[in-house]
């Protein structure tokens, strides 16, 4: 039996790829004021952006319970008898502790592996794809979780937000706190460290985020994905993609939206590219 | 609803009982805030501590009137006072006995006289009171409380409403008055534990005592712009704390004014309160010896405590440090204008070096500061021509590893900042920031010192005339001619933003009129307004 592959939305795998890819997309829930909803079942990213820009209080999310978990193992252990999780960084969420609980809970013999990305967005995304990839060529549930392992080091994030705003607004968040308290308006460059939000650098004009942006996966010599994502500005992605055709084919690039649990930090103008880097031979 | 006119003693107790259980709950998230006046790190807990001794106190009073009950948590208060906030938290105590003295119960009159006494007696303990602390915070309060009794309300809920309302407002109000609550993004600690207790005194007289069980209290956020300190600029800035002496003085016949004359210059944040039988001293000295021989003649001391207080602040300098970026390497500036240095130190810039055109500082003073600064990898931006050899020079004094990045102006420098790469090398650091120099465009506006030809340009004395990159260009009678003209020379379609930087003697009209202008001709133009403070230089303009 074929191993099935669990990951959760904050992957950014869209329902129409995880479709496809025949994987669990688990989600998470975003929490404005006392109203919980399932991120990206019952709140789309557009409904969240519209209303992250429109509410006085920010919005929160949580982790998917224990019991999510158990419910998608337990259909998937009809199916299978082994399920590979590939959950989001634990520098940003619980969701590994829920995923873990839930094994702790599953009766009968199916195997389930836990990796957690240390990544988020297409950054995990990418991996998950990989993943998925190797176990259609014939991998087993260990040569998998090994594959992902492997791949994580070799993930790598960057996002542009337009304003530092929504970065202040949320508190500190580890090392990307470095960043605030600038007076002048620039737009923080991001990346994952440690599984954490970190800064890059800054920038003041979205050309020269663009500019970046480019650069930084240029600077990769051997790329096996690319994602490229935005929050609301579609325009903004269509011409970083246009951009990047100089580095990789433009066809190959994934293409997603920015989840909620990083969209309340960059607000509703933000891109981010995630690559995954090819293994050295 | 029924209104609540009178409160009795033992309602007194409960109810502060309930607001120290309350405070207890965030003690560790005010230790969290605390920065003044030195940054240790215990306000809350020091707080706790004091209202868990006013309490027990208050419970074995013998006394069950309002005013038994005040004078036990006063007691209670001096006796096990620790810190600065916990001294100031008893004379809060003594001042709310003192109001309700001789009273069975009280009335909302009572609370907000008595009120207004915590505030009166809290200042007069504290040998120099600083606003943005919790005395402004009892204050406010307290001058709520009163005014919502002037204005008739009788209901003792009701005023202590508006007192929590205004201590809260206070609270976040701190980092207005105080700036080194503003540097480190926080509300004053200690008013922010006035403010707890009574917002826990006021859910207790409001009958939710179940809802304080499972809820905690918030802890105030300043809507001020976050401006996160730099630890390295607190090295520089560093003097010599020396040792934080507390104890408390029983005696007799105790004058605690002239005790506190005695002892004012013999430290900092000196405090001295109590009554004729005991004192509770607290000050920050270099030589505690001397003050505990002077008490000493004056009676017995109990609960001695000496800390050294510069250790403290090495503790807090190395927490700090660990919570700095990830970075190894410093970055100093060189900057003429306070609203310029802080723009450098906001975006990141470790420590600066005062100077500019005209007054070019010296290789010594650049190298004093390199010293001065915690890392061992050190960028330079001397953001003048005329500075970029003396910048050169560090190097060759030094055992740190410098590197120069020729910024010609203050835009250039700050563009050089701005692309500092967090995750990048020293040496590619330096390469990537000098890159970065040639993506901005510099306008500088003064005046001619004397009239002269230049240029082909006929000047005048005094009138304004403009450089672009350095070069003297453009003159004309006004800023604002001079600026549209050089901006005329320019290809704007790809730039985004434009940023005015205004000098010292800059007028906010002529700053707004510039503003508009340049927004009107180039409406894709994102045009920002900052205050550089700089001298000579009207303007400082940058374009990218």
């Amino acid at each position: 039996m074929a191993v099935k592959i669990v990951t959760d939305t904050l992957s950014d795998i869209t329902s129409d790829l995880a479709e496809e890819l025949g994987i669990t997309v688990v989600p998470l829930y975003v929490r404005f004021g006392e109203t919980v909803y399932k991120d990206r079942v019952e709140i789309t990213s557009e409904e969240f952006y519209k209303r992250l820009v429109s509410e006085a209080n920010l919005p929160s999310t949580t982790q998917p319970t224990p019991n999510d978990f158990l419910q998608v193992y337990e259909a998937l252990a009809r199916e299978t008898d082994e399920i590979l999780v590939i959950v989001v960084s634990s520098g940003l969420s619980g969701t590994y502790q829920s995923a873990t609980q839930a094994k702790e809970m599953v009766k009968g013999k199916c195997r389930i592996e836990i990796i957690d990305s240390l990544s988020v967005a297409m950054g995990m995304g990418l991996i998950v794809i990989a993943a998925v990839n190797a176990v259609k060529a014939g991998a087993n549930l260990d040569e998998a979780a090994d594959l992902v392992r492997r791949a994580i080091p070799r993930t790598h994030v960057a996002y542009l937000f337009e304003t530092l705003k929504y970065l202040a607004k949320g508190g500190r968040i580890g090392k990307a706190s470095g960043l605030l308290g600038s007076l002048l308006s620039v737009k923080p460059i991001l990346t994952i460290k440690d599984g954490e939000l970190a800064p890059l650098t800054r920038v003041r004009s979205l050309n020269a985020g663009l500019d970046y942006l480019c650069s930084y996966a240029a600077g990769f010599s051997n790329i096996e994905g690319l994602a490229v994502e935005h929050a609301t500005n579609r325009d903004d992605a269509d011409q970083l993609v246009e951009r990047l055709g100089a580095v990789y084919p433009k066809e190959s690039i994934y293409r997603s939206v920015i989840s909620p649990v990083v969209g309340t930090y960059s607000g509703p103008t933000a891109l981010a590219i995630t690559i995954l880097e090819g293994e050295k031979k | 609803m029924s209104e609540t006119k009178t409160v009795a003693g033992q309602e007194l107790r409960d109810m502060f009982s309930a607001a120290a259980s309350w405070l207890e709950k965030s003690s560790a998230e005010i230790d969290a805030l605390n920065v003044f006046p030195v940054p240790d790190g215990d306000t809350g807990t020091n707080m706790m501590l004091t209202m868990r001794s006013t309490m027990d106190e208050a419970y074995r009073a013998p006394d069950h009137s309002a005013a038994g009950i005040a004078h036990a948590m006063a007691r209670g208060a001096l006796m096990g006072a620790r810190g600065n906030s916990g001294v100031i938290l008893s004379q809060i105590w003594r001042g709310l006995a003192q109001g309700l003295e001789e009273k069975e119960d009280f009335t909302a009159a009572d609370l907000a006289a008595a009120f207004q006494q915590s505030a009166q007696i809290a200042y007069k303990g504290v040998s120099n009171p600083v606003e943005g602390t919790m005395l402004t915070v009892m204050k406010d309060a307290a001058a709520a409380a009163q005014a919502e009794v002037d204005a008739g309300n009788e209901d003792i809920i009701t005023v202590m409403e508006a007192t929590v309302n205004a201590a809260a407002e206070s609270v976040a109000n701190t980092p207005k008055l105080l700036k080194v609550l503003l540097d480190a993004g926080v509300v004053d600690a200690g008013g922010q534990g006035v403010y707890t207790i009574l917002e826990g005194a006021l859910r207790y007289l409001r009958g939710e005592t179940e809802l304080m069980r499972l809820r905690k209290p918030q802890i105030i956020v300043s809507d001020l712009p976050h401006v996160v300190s730099q630890p390295q600029s607190i090295a520089i800035d560093e003097v010599p704390y020396g040792y934080c002496t507390e104890f408390l003085l029983k005696g007799e016949k105790l004058e605690p004014e002239i005790i506190k004359k005695r002892l004012l210059k013999k430290g900092e944040s000196l405090i001295v309160v109590g009554d004729d039988s005991a004192v509770r001293i607290h000050i920050h000295t270099l030589t505690p010896g001397n003050i505990l021989q002077f008490a000493a003649k004056l009676g017995t001391m109990h609960q001695v405590s000496i800390r050294n207080m510069d250790e403290q602040h090495q503790d807090f300098l190395e927490m700090q440090k660990e919570r700095m970026p990830i970075t190894d390497t410093a970055v100093i500036a060189v900057v003429a204008g306070d609203g310029l240095s802080e723009v450098f130190g906001s975006l990141g810039a470790a420590a600066v070096v005062h100077g500019g055109q005209t007054m070019n500082p010296s290789t010594k003073d650049i190298l004093q500061v390199v010293e001065a600064t915690f890392s061992d990898k050190v960028i330079i931006l001397p953001n003048n021509k005329n500075i970029i050899a003396t910048a050169n020079q560090v190097q060759a004094l030094t055992e740190k590893k410098i590197a120069v990045v020729p910024s010609r102006s203050i835009p250039q420098g700050i563009a050089a900042l701005l692309a500092f790469d967090y995750e990048a090398e020293f040496n590619t650091n330096s390469e990537i920031m000098e890159k970065a120099l040639s993506s901005v465009k510099t306008i500088e506006i003064t005046r001619s010192i004397r009239a002269t030809k230049i240029n082909g340009l006929k000047i005048k004395r005094k009138q304004p005339i403009g450089l672009l990159d350095g070069e003297l260009i453009a003159v004309g009678d006004t800023n604002l001619d001079v600026i549209n003209q050089l901006l005329s020379r320019l290809d704007l379609e790809k730039s985004e933003v434009v940023t005015l930087y205004f000098g010292e003697d800059a007028v906010e009209e002529e700053n707004e009129q510039i503003n508009s202008s340049i927004a009107a001709q180039y409406p894709h133009l994102q045009v920002e307004t900052i205050r550089g403070g700089q001298p000579h230089y009207s303007y400082i303009i940058s374009i990218e």
